[in-house]
């Protein structure tokens, strides 16, 4: 069930850049930046997330243990998270309405107590049916499930996993086809590629998928170390933390700092360049680049866990960029 | 020697056909043994002892979606059919709570599947009404993300996968990663500081910046990304200052350049990569200037081409009560692109906004 060591990725090794036409990466980098547009339109009214490392870490160690992809991983997590969010918000309409009507009105504990109760078997119908957008010869079937159910001591039968993965497609209305970060990753790094980035792009996507892996890990303290470099304050209210959702959802920016941070681990001399590239590109501010891959780096090298929040300076952060636009100047 | 060969072979007519009788069709048998006309039947045991309760009208809802959703191994039309409520999947609104927490079976799954079910049936009856964590105050409203919260908090998972610290592993990679790279650990830091001077300070026609930058880029008829740039700050120079509509409708459909071929000279007056800062700022920027409304505006690379009389320092331009009250879905500092398509291009206009990058 565990494995020591991580597995290195078989499609690493097939991943091949360069070989799709400009005109298809250019179509298909455009409709990313709208999906993504429209994605952080969206995210405006949406109020809360659920995204918390020991569950992600569990999706991916389950990905690794049956062989999947890394989107399938990111995937899975991304239909999970919205599959809660929806659970929850049923929740709380449940416990508006019979707190109006005033029947039953312990009834949406119980709803809440069932939906923990039946969290493990919701998380790998996830996996299962991101598993199931992938590649067809890498599905997850059932007995693989249920064996794996049954070794941490849940018995379930076949339908109930059914009944599970209807429940999650029902509650997605069946779009579960959800954009990953590694999609912009990626496509950025063709771009990239055919600019003439100095930086392989198969050497940048390596460390790229690590990278992501760990932003996907530690999304709270990540996006909580931005928020508070971008409002230069320790304490975001909690109308910026709701404000900031949005720049959450923001996929394009996230693989830009990706790869920024993956280009600085790689060659820092050339790390400027990447930067230059990414910024024309996609038109994002060199400064946003330079402080978010500052609080992915930061990160990533231990400087902050969950367990111990040790915020980025903020103040460092704003008096840097202030010398650096006076410089400019 | 025998003489009821030849003449006993009349007689087996009628005990074969007897015989014949005797083994009925599965479907015959199946009627016999459950009294209804149900269409398929399978090897099992019989149906009938396992789900009587089943009512005719649900096996009509199985029609659609026969075997498909719970026996892929054993082909389409099996009849083995665990979606019998498969009519769920056609109405709306069945959420999880919704849904009961007993699923209407057709018969239970055969093997050690069948086991297990009583126990995490039971466990999942066992769900006490009103006995969910937290304090039982039936006025007791939880918001959103405060439930959220409360259920990642609450929330056990089991040790599956003990010895395993994805997080510490990941750190690790990296170290390593930049410890082969580099040697050591380098200043971080250097990211913050490395990146504002350099690349504003490019010239478009720097030798080494035209080895850089993408002809695609350069040439505003054959790249995509400045093609957006393009259309962008025409839309929003169309806003103030008309003064590169001429420019837009150019780039209707754009293609890249041959990627491997030779590098197209950039044009020396065309705008740099640089001038693409100019571009509509993500969220993170606009936040970033809202918050920051008391701090002076946020560092932008140099300009370098005609002036942008854009909203992308907009912070002290904002009130603080009317900052916090941006929201992304309801921003509409820009025209409508309506508005700028038909005050601008002379060609229809098919590309959707892209204000963020």
């Amino acid at each position: 069930m565990d494995r020591p060591v991580r597995p290195s990725l078989a499609s690493l090794s097939d991943f091949q850049f360069g070989a799709v036409t400009t005109e298809t990466i250019e179509d298909a980098l455009l409709h990313l930046a709208q999906q993504n547009e429209q994605a952080v339109r969206d995210a405006a009214g949406r109020l809360g997330s659920f995204r918390e490392t020991r569950i992600v870490e569990f999706v991916f160690l389950l990905s690794e243990q049956w062989c999947l992809e890394k989107s399938v991983s990111y995937q899975a997590v991304e239909i999970l998270e919205r599959f809660m969010v929806k659970q929850a918000e049923n929740i709380c309409r449940q416990a508006t309405i019979q707190l109006r009507d005033k029947t039953e009105p312990q009834n949406w504990r119980a709803l809440k107590e069932q939906l923990f109760n039946k969290f493990i078997l919701r998380l790998v119908s996830c996996v299962q049916l991101a598993s199931k957008l992938s590649f067809h010869y890498k599905i997850i079937g059932n007995v693989t499930v249920l064996n794996f159910l049954q070794a941490l001591g849940y018995l379930h039968t076949k339908e109930e996993l059914l009944e599970s993965e209807l429940d999650v497609l029902k509650s997605l209305n069946f779009q579960i086809n959800l954009p990953t970060p590694l999609a912009y990753v990626e496509m950025l790094l063709e771009v990239l590629g055919y600019n003439g980035c100095l930086v392989p792009a198969t050497q940048l996507h390596a460390t790229c998928l690590t990278l992501l892996d760990l932003v996907y890990l530690l999304h709270e303290p990540v996006y909580e170390n931005l928020l508070r470099a971008s409002i230069e304050n320790s304490t975001p209210s909690q109308l910026q933390g709701e404000k900031f959702i949005s720049v959450k959802e923001d996929f394009m920016l996230l693989a830009v700092a990706i790869i920024a941070a993956s280009a600085f681990i790689q060659n820092h001399e050339c790390w400027s360049q990447v930067v230059g590239h990414l910024h024309s590109i996609t038109g994002i501010a060199l400064e946003s680049i330079a402080e978010f891959s500052y609080a992915i780096l930061t990160h990533s090298v231990g400087a902050n866990t969950p367990g111990q929040q040790k915020p980025v300076p903020p103040h460092l952060v704003a008096r840097t960029l202030r010398a650096a636009a006076a410089s400019n100047s | 020697m025998d003489p009821r060969g030849p003449a006993s072979r009349p007689f087996q007519r009628p005990e074969k056909t007897g015989r014949v009788r005797r083994r009925k069709t599965r479907r015959e048998r199946n009627e016999a043994l459950v009294g209804s006309r149900r269409p398929l039947v399978r090897r099992d045991p019989p149906l009938a002892s396992r789900d009587p309760p089943v009512a005719p009208n649900a096996h009509k809802l199985v029609v659609i979606t026969q075997g498909r959703l719970s026996r892929e191994h054993r082909g389409l039309f099996n009849h083995e059919v665990k979606s019998l409520d498969v009519a769920r999947l056609l109405s709306s609104g069945s959420l999880e709570p919704v849904t009961p927490a007993l699923p209407i079976k057709s018969s239970p799954s055969p093997g050690r599947a069948q086991e297990p079910a009583p126990q995490s049936r039971s466990k999942e009856k066992q769900v006490p009404v009103g006995s969910g964590p937290g304090p039982p105050s039936p006025l007791e409203l939880p918001g959103l993300g405060q439930l959220l919260k409360e259920l990642q908090c609450q929330l056990i998972l089991p040790q599956a996968f003990p010895r395993r610290n994805l997080v510490q592993e990941t750190r690790d990679a990296i170290v390593g990663t930049l410890q082969a790279c580099h040697g050591c650990v380098p200043d971080l830091t250097l990211v913050l500081r490395d990146c504002q001077p350099r690349l504003p300070g490019t010239k478009p026609g720097d030798p080494e910046r035209r080895r850089m930058t993408p002809s695609w880029i350069n040439n505003p008829e054959q790249a995509p990304g400045e093609g957006r740039q393009k259309r962008r700050q025409g839309t929003k120079e169309l806003t103030f200052t008309m003064s590169n509509s001429s420019s837009t409708p150019a780039i209707h459909r754009v293609s890249l350049a041959p990627p491997k071929g030779p590098w197209t000279p950039p044009l020396p007056s065309l705008p740099s990569p640089s001038a693409a800062a100019w571009g509509p700022p993500t969220a993170f920027d606009l936040l970033k200037s809202i918050w920051l409304v008391a701090t002076p505006s946020p560092p932008r690379p140099r300009v370098v081409g005609p002036p942008q009389p854009l909203p992308q320092p907009p912070s002290p331009l904002l009130s603080q009560t009317s900052a916090l009250d941006w929201s992304p879905a309801s921003p509409a500092p820009l025209p409508s692109l309506s508005w700028v398509v038909a005050q601008s291009s002379p060609e229809a206009w098919s590309f959707p906004p892209m204000r963020l990058y």
